[in-house]
């Protein structure tokens, strides 16, 4: 929101050195209002810029949009021909002209040229061409009264400072000047001026009345509605200071009237509205409920339609304003009016606030009562309303001032207890302060002592300060305006800790720790993806499960099931960029459809191109399945989930990973997690990402809960001082057979065949296949060691538990001993 | 027998250092001290030899055999020497090029993440998740969120489809699910779950319904704290955020706490801080983070006596601090993982 520093000045007595902008700059922010952009205004010293007379105009043969203009600058028989693009004006206007010569700001120079096959003398300015004000939307327009070529910078004198504040959505009442110096008056300590309102209402003329009266059918939506006649106004332009006004916080200038309206607004935060009174059919407003689909046309020129939530200002036949928030053309005051009708009401927050959204259609005024204006603010707004429509437009108030319903009822006080204060924030202040800074906002503050001897205040609460409610905004004032500033310096408190850190955070950065170890960079990506993606990988119900309701962008509409598609895009950017790398990870949330409902899990994904081209003097082994799925195994050990307990499955057929080269253990309903690790498919690789080089990948996939398993402390069971003895077997098995249930099964043998010592364990340590053996069989050479508690193992005995062991192997299974 | 023994001895000094092998070390030794060799044959004389000789003749011999001995030793060890110069190749050149990948490394996000995670851990704050997707009630009504606030309109958040439901995602009643729009629902299920003291450090991905560009994201990392208890106030969040402030950015830099409004916390405050050592952003207010001291309501919701316990909350953009201290001015950038942008913050 934009307040100007003249206009500031109306109200509060700001010491030019003091309280200048530059100290402004710095204790607005502190205040709570920040400052978004602060703009010095006032025009440069610019030769040739001068005040010229619109003699007359008419269309550009060659641009519709341009119209050629005759403009003379007082000069006896001197008429400047200018092409111009602007429409706001009209004959007879007085304009600033730049005229050839003339250096505008940005080092525009102005010369005679020739635009479209017309001759063009010169330029006329917006007030944003000038540096005066914000306008630019059209040129700017003087008063007919100022002489003809009268210089600018006689014109203009002194600058003014405009700043675009940030009024958080609970200060509805520092959206204007007022609000503003009300606020720098508490921090300054310096009264605010409120203009004086005269009596001109309290003794109308008693004519013919212009309104019949007004019916409020929507009293929710307005429960407050007031309404004065003014008979006579001249309307016209604005005179210089009100225009300077609008103009400095960016309003354009309309006429008299309506810029006052305005200008109240800015000044009160009460928005307004005038009516033509000659325009209202059926002489009587009603305040009703849209019609389904009714249609007006708003003063930005735009058709709307509206519908039965929204609340309108109507006369018998039609809507002539959608209630606070924008009039129609239908009843605008112009340079005909001459009977207006002045509108100050109260709306209902929520109600132009649902009308606002829905229509998407914001205004200074809407916004205003979306927020909540001051409901005992319209009064005073609307006398100082007439006050200036008089001074400025001349009239007379006609009839009584028209009101419906009332005040809707507030809050007018707070307790609060100075302990209290101390209590939140910490150090010491005395009473005396805290009451001075809560009166030095209008707030009033009546002290009473509670039995206990405790003090407990009643604070009174001003009308326009609808965010005051509860004691802790009474602290949150305090603070505010005594100053951040003065809260000391001190020491932070450390106490111990009290929770562990979360296990999903620590796991995690030991994962990452472990993964940038083994040479994988981090990447990090979008949690959003391509519908086609999933609906390919991951088949229609996750593509259903996992859709966004309102997605942005239609290729980030559904939630990622996965980290791996992610982690090709990094490989693929950082190929193309031939940058060389060959390993990421990512750690991340992922969501998966699990029996017919959506869930989200932990995830750490890793890819490594497992044929890297890179040259090298020395040649490495390239990695393969086995690193893949080692890397996946150590992971999931820092999880804390222990390798021996792992059973993977070969993947036949899938469109992510390679089958018969790729696998998976776990699952979510059971062990809370999924590993899976191998080669990516090829084909999809190629295809998808133009990937040709084969790519190995890791993903892990844990429920949440799964982190909330209980580490166990481990138990000490003895270990044996004796000598191990040891035996080798082969077996020849089918291919097919997975070499962890041959160990199992030669495991759980060997554990019932050693009669009164152990075996510490049975390991895959060969695997055979080709000569020698038939057709679609391989063969695995086992190594097994047995050991006793309490002696050295016999020969004997250990020999005796062998042959058990392989007559089990023949007697429940189909592996061939090979001798 | 005495010339015999010097000629043995003159023999093996002269082939000695010839021999290359191992196998022609063994069978050279052989002829000298084998069961056949010359020295071994000679000394077999020695009973052949007068009494009144024997004693200088075996003193001649033990020194002899001791000088074949170390001549042998010397043979030896020069032959275990070549033979390890051997396994071990020539000298290796410690400037080649690596034949392994680059150590990876950290995200520069999870680098900054884990700084301003570490700074609060110091302090007393441990490291509390909750899920990223979450509920109306949670991201929005339990912090005192009203129903027609803009945060909640279907323009600002992604939300996921009414007749949703989340298998791991507690719902309070039957409201809708959405992305969380920021971290702060940590607070929540932390205070649900445990009781005061309480002093958490929550990081983790949020989302907002935003176009794309140098500064906007669709997801984006936050850091929110918080800590509760019966005596937390005002003057302990400003040592707090102006240690970490200093701590992250140095301690020449300024802060000041700017009054602002956040319906969770009341009062409410964005902290910008003021460095001279920024590049390009220096000697200017910067905002850093919103903070302030946590709602009577949001206490309220989660079943903390407000007339008891009193706390502060903070949150900060991760990307935010990032860009700052790494001086990167696009936020896409974070999540392209060009090797090079991410290799210059190794």
């Amino acid at each position: 929101m934009k307040i100007s520093y003249n206009w500031l000045k109306n109200y509060i007595d700001l010491d030019p050195v003091e309280h200048s902008p530059e100290v402004l700059t710095e204790v607005l922010p502190l205040l709570g209002f920040d400052i978004e952009t602060s703009d010095a205004l006032g025009p440069p010293q610019l030769e040739n810029v001068v005040v010229g007379k619109v003699l007359e105009f008419g269309q550009h043969p060659n641009a519709d949009r341009l119209r050629c203009c005759k403009v003379s600058t007082g000069v006896e028989g001197e008429v400047h021909s200018i092409v111009c693009g602007a429409k706001n004006f009209s004959e007879g206007d007085h304009v600033m002209v730049a005229l050839p010569g003339a250096v505008l700001p940005g080092d525009f120079t102005i010369k005679k040229s020739k635009l479209r096959g017309e001759p063009s003398e010169g330029m006329m300015c917006s007030s944003k061409e000038l540096q005066i004000g914000q306008d630019h939307d059209g040129i700017l327009i003087l008063e007919r009264d100022v002489p003809l070529g009268t210089a600018l910078n006689d014109l203009y004198s002194d600058g003014d400072t405009v700043f675009d504040l940030e009024i958080t959505p609970n200060r509805v009442d520092v959206l204007c000047h007022l609000g503003v110096a009300r606020e720098l008056s508490a921090r300054f300590g310096i009264p605010v001026k409120y203009p004086e309102v005269t009596s001109a209402t309290e003794n109308p003329a008693n004519g013919k009345p212009l309104l019949s009266g007004v019916e409020v059918v929507a009293e929710e939506a307005c429960p407050h509605y007031t309404a004065i006649c003014i008979e006579g106004v001249q309307v016209g332009p604005s005179p210089k200071w009100l225009r300077e006004a609008l103009e400095a916080t960016g309003q354009r200038p309309i006429n008299n009237i309506v810029d006052i309206t305005n200008y109240i607004l800015h000044e009160t935060c009460q928005p307004l509205h005038a009516f033509d009174a000659a325009k209202i059919e059926g002489g009587k407003l009603i305040v009703r409920s849209a019609n389904e689909a009714e249609k007006i046309t708003t003063l930005d020129g735009v058709e709307r339609t509206l519908s039965d939530s929204m609340a309108v200002i109507a006369d018998a036949e039609r809507p002539l304003v959608i209630a606070g928030v924008m009039g129609s053309v239908d009843a605008e005051v112009d340079h005909s009016t001459t009977d207006i009708i002045l509108e100050a009401a109260y709306f209902d927050a929520r109600s132009i606030r649902s009308t606002a959204r829905k229509l998407n259609l914001s205004s200074d005024s809407s916004y205003r009562f979306e927020r909540g204006v001051d409901p005992k603010g319209l009064t005073y707004a609307a006398l100082r309303a007439v006050d200036l429509i008089l001074q400025v437009a001349g009239g007379t108030v006609q009839g009584d001032r028209i009101e419906v319903g009332t005040e809707p009822p507030i809050q007018t006080a707070i307790s609060l207890r100075p302990d209290q204060v101390r209590r939140f924030i910490g150090f010491e202040v005395a009473d005396a302060e805290i009451q001075a800074v809560l009166e030095s906002l209008e707030l009033s503050v009546s002290i009473h002592d509670e039995p206990d001897g405790s003090k407990c205040w009643e604070v009174s609460i001003p009308s326009f300060r609808g965010d005051l409610q509860r004691e802790v905004d009474l602290i949150e004032e305090f603070i505010r305006v005594y100053g951040t500033d003065k809260i000391p310096q001190s020491d932070v408190v450390a106490r111990g800790i009290s929770l562990d850190d979360h296990r999903i955070y620590t796991v995690n950065e030991s994962m990452a720790a472990y993964l940038s170890g083994q040479n994988f960079n981090e990447a990090y990506l979008y949690s959003l993806r391509d519908p086609d993606e999933i609906q390919f990988f991951f088949g229609e119900e996750s593509d259903k499960l996992l859709a966004l309701d309102n997605p942005l962008q239609s290729d980030q509409s559904h939630l990622r099931p996965s980290l791996v598609p992610g982690l090709l895009d990094v490989l693929q950017l950082n190929a193309a960029r031939a940058t060389g790398a060959t390993r990421f990870f990512e750690r991340g949330r992922v969501f998966r459809a699990v029996n017919g409902r959506m869930m989200e899990l932990v995830s750490v994904g890793f890819v490594l191109v497992a044929d890297s081209v890179e040259r090298s003097w020395k040649e490495r082994e390239q990695p393969d399945f086995y690193t893949a799925r080692s890397l996946s195994q150590n992971l999931l050990e820092l999880a804390g989930q222990s390798s021996a307990k792992l059973d993977f499955h070969p993947i036949e057929d899938c469109r992510l990973w390679q089958g018969g080269q790729s696998a998976y253990a776990g699952d979510f309903e059971r062990m809370g997690f999924e590993a899976t690790c191998g080669l990516l498919n090829i084909a999809t690789l190629k295809e998808r990402w133009d990937i040709a080089t084969p790519v190995l990948a890791g993903s892990l996939l844990m429920t949440p809960k799964f982190f909330e398993r209980k580490s166990k402390h481990g138990r000490h069971t003895g270990i044996s001082n004796q000598p191990a003895s040891s035996k080798d077997l082969a077996l020849i098995v089918d291919q097919s057979v997975l070499s962890g249930q041959v160990q199992s099964n030669v495991a759980r043998f060997a554990k019932k065949s050693a009669q009164g010592f152990d075996c510490e364990g049975v390991r895959v340590f060969d695997l055979y296949e080709g000569e020698g053996l038939p057709e679609g069989k391989k063969s695995l050479a086992l190594s097994m060691t047995f050991r006793a508690a309490d002696r050295t193992l016999k020969d004997k005995e250990v020999n005796a538990a062998f042959e058990a062991i392989q007559k089990l192997i023949i007697e429940k299974t189909d592996y061939q001993i090979r001798k | 027998m005495q010339e015999k023994l010097q000629e043995i001895l003159t023999e093996v000094r002269e082939k000695a250092p010839a021999l290359v092998t191992r196998a022609d070390f063994e069978a050279f030794k052989a002829t000298i001290s084998g069961p056949n060799g010359a020295l071994t044959q000679t000394m077999k004389e020695m009973g052949r030899v007068p009494k009144e000789e024997k004693p200088a003749l075996g003193r001649l011999i033990n020194e002899v055999k001791g000088q074949i001995s170390s001549l042998f030793d010397a043979v030896i060890e020069r032959l275990e020497a070549a033979e390890l110069a051997e396994r071990l190749g020539p000298a290796i050149d410690p400037t080649l090029p690596l034949p392994d990948p680059d150590r990876g490394i950290l995200h520069p996000i999870a680098q900054v993440r884990e700084e301003i995670v570490s700074l609060f851990r110091r302090i007393g704050f441990s490291v509390a998740e909750a899920t990223e997707v979450e509920t109306e009630h949670y991201c929005f009504d339990a912090l005192n969120i009203p129903a027609d606030h803009p945060a909640r309109d279907m323009q600002d958040s992604y939300y996921l489809p009414s007749d949703l439901d989340v298998a791991n995602v507690a719902r309070h009643e039957q409201e809708k699910y959405l992305l969380r729009t920021h971290t702060s629902t940590v607070q929540i299920r932390t205070m649900l779950k445990e009781s005061p003291p309480i002093r958490i450090i929550a990081p983790g991905r949020c989302f907002r319904r935003d176009t794309p560009d140098a500064t906007h994201s669709a997801n984006f990392h936050q850091v929110e704290g918080l800590y509760v208890d019966k005596d937390v106030t005002l003057l302990d969040l400003k040592a707090t955020l102006d240690y970490f402030v200093k701590s992250i950015f140095g301690p020449s830099a300024r802060t000041r706490l700017r009054p602002s409004f956040f319906p969770f916390t009341e009062p409410s405050f964005e902290m910008d801080f003021y460095s001279p050592n920024l590049g390009k952003l220096s000697n200017r207010w910067l905002e850093i983070m919103g903070c302030g001291m946590v709602d009577p309501e949001v206490f309220k919701s989660v079943g903390i006596d407000p007339q008891v316990y009193t706390g502060y909350a903070f949150g900060m953009g991760i990307e935010r601090i990032a860009m700052i201290l790494q001086g990167v001015d696009d936020i896409r950038y974070y999540y392209q993982n060009d090797v090079r942008f991410l290799r210059q913050f190794a």
